[in-house]
């Protein structure tokens, strides 16, 4: 199949003249390459409604921020990019909509998928489908457990529980003495293997912590005073939180009123999800914080990410999170696999050339050089540091800065996840 | 009174609370003293109250005669559009008030430490249940309300305006939504769909308590709260699975509720 279609249907011819007017039109502002040929249809599959809606628009906004920066540079080999956006709801209303993304829109690949619910059944029908699908969070785990682990077309996030192992290695690091832990998340799979993996880390470094409270209130609960007396009852030396939406700034506010962190350390492996929520006024110095994969205020931050921190505050009036990260590695690197495939010939790939070129490719993204792994599992680092009031905003950063690779903190392809830790040499 | 199963409640919840947030911030920006931050708080949950006005005339008034299905789906369509308005408004982030929860400090209680704005909001409650009372046992409207409850047609007869009433009831119950949802914000985060988990929650409040009795709600969701807390101190897996199972015990053996009137 030929993805750049001779025969036009009617709103493709318009779409074209709408193009070709624009290339016109830009010629005579003289400004720089302009994309010639015709748009190449990019589907995006973003989360709009719910609690996961910032973080879907963190994805769709770093999307449209990418497609305005090669349309300007030229586009991809010459072809504007254009952005056809769905919304990631249920797995069944999403996977229609992936279809209908892949068969009516004729995209040539989708990015999107947030929620491992939707994206552990969209990975089969990518397959089926025979476009790639670059997913930006989700991915096609079982608990920790990988459910297509040589997938063709699709392409998974970093495992879901690899910030929890990248908090079980820092917690000994920052925290010495720490014999008894009490843990709080969400009542779905991302929470419960979360605390599962931080505490087999931890018993790696001290075999002798007693985890003393579990708790996993549901999704979007918006008052813990009761379970933060438990915490309190449980009088646990640290508590481990992997919150990451606004229930992780309901419990930091309401841990503040009662004084919690006064006696306990607190590790919060994602809450830099809403990192500029977290207030100074009630978020505590001395925390273990994770922003996932970006830390938009990295002091080693390149150009690209100074760029764009500026660019998504002066537009949004936000700091951006992690999740703008893994949307512009994703079409990025999309972009490199079609030049790359495309070879001096600078011919347009078929679909299966552009996912071989995906394989292994590396990029520069926001956060730094990223990766695809051989499986199809995104490479990168993880960033999480101790919470500092040392800054010019009002809510916390982190410093020092501590960043862990996937290569040391996700397990190898074909791995069992609690056999790959046991297996570590400390 | 209006025998309207209401569903839009949480959103009027959530209504309140953004407009809270907005409230504080714009006192803030104004240079306004932190301490009385909660005069402005509680005159924005107040006045977003007025939104009952428009949906009971605008959309409520045309279903009183219709079956609960039609009540039940109208007012769902709200909570839906009011989610989708709330984020196309302050955007799909949490949106939260700042350190102000822990502006009056904090004092020990029974070995507890406890903010004071929480004592604070409890009294507020107090003082709102007794003016309500007050209200419906006191006063001549509060009559008109319960002897229109009790049988519209005459309270019509006797020559009562309804739809003023109506009008009336249904702006002062959101105006207590938004209320609620204002006072609560300094605690926790504004967020889009906490409405529907408030739905849930006063679902099971008003079955166990009975419907249409203030004692009834008062005792169920005092019930429901020291319930939830005690189950995640003793065996937090019980948490949810333990009050929805005196709702089933409640709906099997007392329909009408611990306070609610025996059906006629």
């Amino acid at each position: 199949m030929t993805p750049v279609d001779l025969h036009p249907s009617r709103r493709q011819f318009l779409t074209l003249m709408g193009t070709a007017a624009a290339a016109a039109a830009a010629r005579f502002d003289a400004r720089p390459a302009f994309a010639q040929g015709p748009p190449v249809k990019i589907g995006v599959l973003a989360i709009r409604a719910g609690i996961a809606a910032p973080v879907g628009a963190a994805g769709l906004r770093a999307t449209e921020w990418w497609a305005e920066r090669v349309n300007k540079a030229g586009g991809i080999l010459g072809r504007p990019v254009q952005l056809v956006v769905e919304e990631e709801s249920n797995p069944k209303d999403t996977v229609e909509r992936y279809r209908k993304l892949v068969l009516q829109d004729q995209v040539e690949v989708v990015l999107g998928g947030i929620s491992t619910g939707v994206t552990l059944a969209l990975g089969p029908v990518a397959e089926d489908l025979a476009t790639p699908w670059l997913s930006w969070d989700g991915t096609t785990q079982k608990g920790v457990e990988e459910t297509m682990p040589s997938p063709k077309w699709a392409f998974k996030s970093v495992d879901n529980e690899v910030e929890a192992i990248v908090a079980g290695i820092l917690t000994p690091k920052y925290f010495k003495g720490i014999k008894t832990v009490a843990g709080i998340g969400n009542d779905y799979s991302y929470g419960h293997d979360c605390w599962e993996s931080y505490q087999a880390v931890l018993k790696r470094y001290l075999p002798d912590v007693k985890f003393v409270l579990e708790l996993f209130p549901k999704l979007g609960v918006t008052d813990f005073t009761s379970h933060i007396a438990a915490i309190q009852q449980s009088k646990a030396d640290l508590l481990m939180c992997s919150f990451w939406s606004g229930d992780a700034t309901i419990i930091m506010k309401q841990a503040a009123a009662v004084g919690l962190f006064k006696t306990m350390k607190g590790v919060f492996t994602t809450a830099g999800g809403v990192h500029d929520s977290l207030k100074k006024e009630f978020t505590p110095e001395g925390l273990l914080l994770g922003y996932n994969t970006m830390y938009f205020d990295d002091p080693k931050a390149s150009a690209l990410l100074k760029q764009f921190v500026r660019e998504y505050k002066a537009k949004y009036n936000e700091y951006p999170p992690y999740e703008c990260d893994h949307a512009y590695f994703d079409a990025e690197s999309y972009k490199a696999a079609v030049e790359k495939a495309a070879g001096a010939a600078r011919r347009w790939p078929e679909k299966a050339q552009v996912v071989k070129a995906l394989e292994g490719i590396e990029v520069e993204s926001l956060s730094g050089r990223r990766s695809w792994r051989e499986d199809h599992v995104q490479m990168c680092s993880f960033y999480q540091g101790i919470t500092t009031h040392k800054n010019s905003y009002d809510f916390v950063t982190i410093s020092p800065v501590e960043v862990v690779s996937t290569k040391q903190a996700m397990k190898p392809a074909g791995a069992k996840l609690f056999d790959w830790i046991g297996s570590w040499k400390i | 009174m209006q025998k309207i199963f209401n569903l839009a409640c949480g959103s009027f919840y959530a209504l309140g609370a953004y407009v809270g947030v907005s409230a504080v911030a714009w006192y803030a920006d104004a240079g306004g003293p932190p301490a009385l931050f909660v005069v402005p708080l509680a005159l924005a949950g107040l006045a977003a109250g007025a939104v009952g006005v428009v949906v009971e005339r605008g959309l409520l008034r045309f279903v009183y005669d219709r079956d609960e299905t039609f009540q039940l789906l109208l007012t769902f369509a709200v909570v839906l559009m009011m989610e989708d308005a709330l984020r196309m408004i302050w955007g799909p982030s949490p949106r939260s008030t700042s350190g102000l929860y822990l502006t009056y400090g904090q004092l020990q209680l029974l070995g507890a430490t406890v903010p004071v704005y929480n004592l604070i909001v409890i009294a507020a409650s107090l003082v709102i249940a007794l003016s309500i009372g007050w209200l419906l046992t006191r006063t001549a409207f509060g009559r008109i309300m319960r002897a229109a409850a009790d049988n519209r047609e005459m309270a019509e007869a006797l020559g009562v305006d309804m739809r003023r009433v109506y009008a009336k009831v249904f702006t002062l119950g959101t105006a207590l939504g938004t209320l609620g949802g204002a006072l609560v914000i300094p605690a926790t985060a504004a967020m889009s769909e906490m409405g529907i988990e408030l739905i849930v929650e006063a679902f099971a409040v008003v079955v166990i308590g009975g419907l249409g009795s203030m004692r009834g709600a008062f005792v169920g969701a005092l019930v429901v709260g020291v319930l939830r807390s005690i189950a995640i101190s003793v065996y937090p897996e019980l948490e949810m699975l333990l009050i929805y199972l005196i709702v089933i015990v409640v709906l099997v053996l007392r329909p009408r509720g611990l306070f609610g009137a025996a059906a006629a």
